[in-house]
């Protein structure tokens, strides 16, 4: 009998090994600069089916990896223009933002020995413009966009910025595009493209014409899978199964010499407690971070060699409302549900690790905050846990108290509603920590989840949640900031570089929120039309609007904001050492820059 | 045999009717979930920094990756696609088309549940003939109640409680994946070696989790047959215990096999928690990936894998069960 | 999702099973007592179904300075994350689950046996088409439908959920019940009972159910764990919306939120649930058992 299970057990594993096949080549050897284990943070779900292509949401083209970008932001609190080199060594910037020429990295190779020039460079700016970039766009009138991208010479590019609307994001979304080498991806962009670029700039049915083959290419470009991995990065893709990715040093790299690991492996994850499980056993050598609970962050730091870094995020989280709505449209009632929430709480319930709470709202994660607005971040109201003036602001909504509930003006009983997406699992915890102290407090909640991401953003932008949370404060840049509350889903839009606005419930406005508001000391302003300004001013000229911003936002509540988030990092120095320390501006890039920055050693 | 062929085109032709059937339905459920992917997708990209405006060209880019026109004009379109075997792009994945994908997720379903349940087959057809012969004793009743409990327990209880024990309590096996990537893949000991280790939970799990179905179905087919007239007369006739056992087993594992043919097309959609738990990348874990990307045709292909399993498997069962019992040729259908 | 006892041809014995119903009921019972373990654990579900929310103020306490306590006296099966006590939650969150299992249960066994009476018994056409309809909900693949189904339709409460469950899983006893009816017919029981000119009622009431009741009974309790496994499980998977006392919720937040697969601390947040499910089924097989010998006249031969 147990001979039998054994031989279909043998037999369903030689099946196994027949199905898995892939290349077999040679024996790897570990030795060297050793392995480095990660998890790539923009791609933690791994797709072997996937073309190698940096485009591809799923391309195993991992950024900062064997995938190049011209630079990497720093993403610093005020300053959009600060970078590490990339595919560029070096870079001029013109004054007032009107052009910026790059120096490429001299003696820099694919990892097929070509050289990479200002050709690749120029290549894949065309394949950019297919894509959509900040930088290369297509359609007219877009602020910010490129007029003209010129060789210099093999290692020299200048790229000219169209100043008819021009925007202190250009150079940022220059630095963004990608480099691939054009002797591969060769046939994906037609030889004739500039010429269709330049008619598609213009106007009348000739341009439009011309924008239809650009965005015909797009499709094209999005699906093209190069048969190998041609990488101008620190690492080639080697070979990868459903688990995970191998990648191996390109030795044509420019800074190869610096680059410690000799292989470097991704792992894939579909879950948060995978992550958890890596850590705890000491394999991940830097981990983006995730939700993580007391008792398992207890012990990934008992595990030898783990340290946990922390720096500035660029993200805060909050409880918006629909105020099409009733009774949310009240100003009152907002403000009083504010007075209820104990941030710290619910911060140390959610995120204990990851996040801090919110010192007031501003719509501006208090770090940045603080350099924007300075001692005026006191002026704010800091809607601290207060029951009382609760009670005062409920009744002047009109809001009516029966057996110690509230209940509506109308004396129906009221329940707030709070939707959360359900993989979310710290943004579920304090959605129940909120309803739990609301319901102490006399508030009937409830939270209710939703199967996945998707449908909750689609369900949100429909109207059909009372409340909801919500990202916002996504910097560095001040204009992505404050439109995460005066954009789109507060009904703002910017269409050929001029701001309309929607009624609640069109185009996407699910926020609902007044058009203008009389903001204390400031007066009447209208939120969506100071937001488009921040694309355009800069200096003290911004300072003055974002300080206008954030008073309205925390006057007038269009969301609570909960708390921001703490960049929070796993490292461990078993294997590696000269990780960036607390506050590090690369926190905010993938480990795959430090190492191609040579930051990384090998621990003697 | 003219009557089999007969008995297998009506199968075959019906079966075909049936998957078109179950199609179209499945087809009409999944473009009617809610939620748009490309939502999804700019919230993503905006969240990891880029600039809303940017984002959002970026995402008109994948636009040409989803169903277009009306739902009768995708549904001929779908169905067209079909009639040449091609199950359209992946949306989620632009560029990989939807079989490609399939397959490579399907072989890391179907080899282990098909490991697992040939392993609880086996192990749970000779465990029920004892619990049959011994069905009046302590120990068949402990094998009858422990099937039925494995058989009761949902598939995902002892998936968990496996997993608590195996990668949380005593952590040596793996909590995921499917083989070392250090390793070049190949047919060497190591590789093989490091294939099982990942398998090893998932299957174990297949096999609890089927091993009770089949000590109670083998133990009730073994208390049919000892009721039969041939038994009782081979016991009168005082032959050895050891050829009434042999008698009794063969007789009553028949009825098995198309249970078993009828167990291997579920193969395909049976474990989706399973492989949720750990984290083993086969195609139920794609479906509910491609649920969350709301990825309509891959959702469509693996439903269409999985009911043609099914179909094809009802067939199967029912010619094994035709060959095996001459009496059911005159009845309409069978199991 | 839900397993179906197919029944052996065997209603021949049903008017003297009935004479001595209760005597061998309680025979059976006693002769193994784990049996009545069963009933016994059944008895204890139903009530903490029924009355368990009751003994819990609403909303349950919270202890914030105790996040993922250990088991204790105070807590036996220790706190969840916001530090309400585990065994509350489960005992609370027994109803919905208990619930949507009875209802699923009586839509399962009503549509199923009525389906499979009809086309057993009145055959021809009408045979063909519900058996035909009957094989397409068949290979619909259960899980996987439920899957995408949620997404499409918001299960909002105990008894909707109930209700979907029944209506994709009266396929199995349907088909159970037919054949079952056939072969009664088979026998000539049917002609039989026609031709001493009773009524079409009479047969099917009298006659055909009472035989068959026992299956039909015992694919009750089998559609019962169907239902818990198929609702807990969805929750699990965190695709249905949240319902904060519920075993599957606990599920999910125990694994997904507390990491009870990666340290010990939610394990008995994680554990709780899962025991009272592997009760639940103990249970119900224990039950199960003692019917079939009860109403299995071969199993009762010694």
């Amino acid at each position: 009998m147990k001979r039998l299970t054994a031989v279909a057990a043998l037999l369903s594993l030689a099946a196994v090994a027949a199905c898995s096949g892939g290349g077999t080549n040679g024996n790897s050897t570990g030795g060297g600069g050793g392995v480095y284990t990660t998890v790539d943070i923009n791609k933690p779900s791994l797709d072997v089916n996937a073309p190698i292509n940096p485009w591809n949401p799923k391309g195993n083209a991992f950024w900062g990896y064997n995938a190049m970008r011209i630079a990497w932001a720093k993403n610093t609190l005020t300053d959009p223009n600060q970078f590490y080199p990339g595919i560029a060594a070096s870079w001029d910037i013109a004054p007032d933002n009107s052009s910026i020429t790059l120096h490429l990295q001299p003696g820099n190779k694919w990892s097929d020995g070509k050289p990479v020039t200002a050709e690749d460079v120029k290549f894949s700016v065309a394949l950019a413009y297919t894509q959509g970039s900040t930088a290369f766009a297509v359609d007219p009138g877009a602020a910010g966009a490129a007029s003209d991208v010129e060789v210099v010479d093999d290692k020299t590019i200048k790229i000219t910025q169209d100043m008819k609307n021009p925007s202190v994001t250009f150079v940022r979304g220059v630095m963004d595009a990608f480099v691939v080498p054009q002797h591969v991806w060769q046939s994906v962009v037609p030889a004739d493209f500039w010429d269709t670029l330049k008619a598609a700039r213009g106007d009348g049915p000739e341009a439009e014409a011309a924008r239809g083959q650009i965005k015909a290419l797009s499709e094209k470009v999005l699906a093209f899978a190069p048969a190998q991995d041609v990488s101008a990065g620190p690492f080639v893709l080697k070979r990868m199964n459903p688990g995970e990715a191998l990648l191996v040093k390109n030795k044509n790299f420019y800074n190869a010499a610096n680059v410690a690991p000799d292989q470097l492996k991704l792992l894939n994850t579909t879950g948060n407690e995978q992550i958890w499980n890596y850590l705890t056993s000491g394999k991940l050598d830097n981990a983006p971070f995730t939700a993580v609970p007391a008792d398992v962050m207890t012990r990934i730091k008992a595990t030898p060699g783990n340290q946990v870094i922390k720096g500035y995020s660029p993200v805060a989280v909050s409880l918006a409302f629909n105020q099409a709505k009733k009774p949310y449209d009240n100003v009152h009632v907002r403000r009083g549900l504010a007075y209820l929430i104990n941030r710290e709480e619910v911060t140390q319930i959610a995120s204990p690790e990851g996040g801090t709470a919110a010192v007031t709202t501003s719509g501006i994660h208090q770090k940045a905050a603080r350099e924007w607005l300075g001692a005026e971040l006191d002026a704010l109201e800091p809607y601290k846990l207060d029951p009382t003036t609760a009670d005062k602001e409920f009744a002047e909504a009109g809001l009516q108290k029966k057996d110690g509930k509230w209940t509506l003006a109308d004396g129906k009983p009221w329940k707030v509603t709070i939707h959360i997406p359900a993989p979310f699992s710290d943004w579920v915890s304090a959605a129940k920590a909120i309803t739990s102290q609301l319901t102490t407090a006399g508030v009937d909640a409830e939270v209710v989840t939703t199967a996945d991401y998707p449908l909750y953003l689609s369900e949100l932008a429909e109207g059909k949640y009372d409340l909801g949370f919500w990202l916002i404060a996504l910097g560095p840049a001040p204009y992505n900031i404050f439109q995460r509350l005066y954009g789109t889903s507060n009904g703002w839009n910017i269409l050929g570089g001029k701001v309309k606005h929607s009624a609640a419930g069109k185009d996407g406005n699910w926020m609902g929120g007044p058009e203008t508001i009389d903001v204390e000391g400031v007066g009447a302003v209208n939120p969506g039309e100071l937001t488009a300004q921040l694309n355009s001013v800069s200096g003290d000229e911004q300072k003055a609007v974002i300080a206008k911003l954030a008073k309205a936002a925390n006057q007038d509540l269009p969301v609570i904001q909960l708390w921001d988030y703490v960049n929070t990092q796993f490292v461990n120095t078993n294997r590696f050492t000269g990780f960036p320390e607390d506050e590090s501006d690369l926190l905010r890039q993938p480990s795959g820059v430090w190492i191609q920055l040579g930051m990384i050693k090998k621990k003697q | 045999m003219a009557v089999l062929l007969r008995r297998l085109a009506g199968h075959v032709a019906r079966g075909f009717v049936m998957i078109l059937v179950v199609t179209t339905i499945s087809f009409l459920i999944i473009r009617s979930v809610p939620g748009d992917p490309l939502a999804a997708r700019y919230q993503k990209l905006v969240e990891q920094g880029m600039a809303p405006d940017a984002a959002q060209r970026a995402v008109e880019a994948l636009y040409g990756f989803t169903p277009k026109g009306g739902l009768w004009e995708q549904y001929l379109d779908y169905m067209g696609g079909l009639a040449h075997l091609d199950l359209g792009q992946s949306l989620s994945v632009p560029g990989a088309g939807v079989s490609t994908v399939l397959f490579s997720a399907a072989k890391w379903t179907v080899i282990p549940v098909l490991a697992g349940t040939l392993l609880s087959f086996l192990v749970g057809v000779v465990m029920g003939v004892y619990a049959a012969i011994k069905r009046t004793g302590v120990l068949g009743d402990l094998l009858a109640i422990s099937g039925s409990l494995l058989h009761g327990v949902p598939q995902y209880v002892l998936a968990l409680l496996l997993g608590a024990i195996f990668t949380t309590l005593v952590p040596i096996l793996p909590a995921g994946g499917t083989a070392d990537i250090m390793i070049d893949p190949g047919f060497t000991a190591d590789y093989i070696g490091s294939l099982v280790q990942h398998a090893t939970l998932p299957v174990v799990t297949y096999a609890l989790a089927g091993y009770g179905g089949w000590i109670l179905a083998m133990k009730s087919s073994v208390v049919t047959v000892l009721g039969d007239d041939f038994i009782l007369a081979a016991e009168l006739r005082g032959m050895k215990r050891s050829i009434v056992f042999r008698y009794l087993a063969r007789n009553a594992i028949l009825p098995l096999f198309t249970i078993l043919a009828l167990s291997l097309g579920l193969l395909f959609g049976g474990a989706i928690f399973i492989e949720r738990i750990f984290n083993y990348p086969g195609l139920g874990l794609m479906l509910i990936d491609s649920i969350n990307n709301r990825d309509y045709s891959l959702m469509g292909g693996a439903f269409l894998l999985i009911t043609t399993a099914v179909v094809v498997a009802n067939i199967a069962a029912d010619l094994l069960y035709t060959v095996i019992d001459p009496r059911v040729r005159s009845g309409g259908e069978a199991a | 999702m839900s397993a179906t006892i197919v029944p052996e041809a065997e209603a021949g014995g049903a008017a003297a099973v009935r004479r001595n119903f209760w005597r061998g009921v309680w025979r059976v019972m006693r002769r193994k007592p784990s049996r009545m373990a069963g009933a016994v654990i059944l008895a204890v579900f139903a009530f903490m179904g029924i009355f368990g929310p009751m003994l819990y103020p609403d909303p349950l306490p919270r202890d914030t300075s105790a996040l993922y306590a250990p088991p204790s006296l105070r807590h036996p099966f220790g706190t969840d994350f916001e530090g309400t006590d585990v065994l509350a939650l489960v005992v609370t969150g027994s109803r919905y689950v208990l619930l949507t299992a009875v209802v699923t249960a009586v839509i399962t066994v009503v549509v199923g046996a009525g389906v499979g009476l009809f086309a057993g018994f009145r055959r021809g056409r009408w045979d063909t088409v519900l058996m035909r309809f009957t094989d397409m909900k068949l290979t619909i693949p259960g899980l996987p439908l439920l899957l995408v189904l949620s997404t499409v339709w918001k299960f909002t409460g105990a008894v909707e959920m109930g209700l979907v469950l029944g209506l994709l899983g009266w396929g199995g006893v349907a088909r159970a019940v037919r054949s079952q009816t056939l072969s009664l017919r088979e026998r000539g029981f049917i002609e039989a009972a026609r031709g001493l000119g009773l009524s079409t009622t009479h047969i099917v009431g009298r006659e055909l159910l009472p035989g068959m009741a026992p299956y039909i009974a015992m694919n009750a309790l089998i559609a019962v764990t169907g239902a818990v496994y198929a609702q807990v499980g969805l929750f699990f998977l965190g695709v249905l919306p949240f319902e904060a006392n519920n075993w599957g919720v606990m599920l999910n937040l125990a694994v997904f939120g507390g990491g009870a697969l990666t340290t010990t601390a939610a394990l008995p947040y994680l554990l709780a649930p899962l025991l009272a499910i592997l009760l639940l089924t103990l249970g119900i097989v224990l039950v199960v058992d003692a019917m079939d010998e009860i109403f299995n006249p071969r199993l009762r031969e010694e």
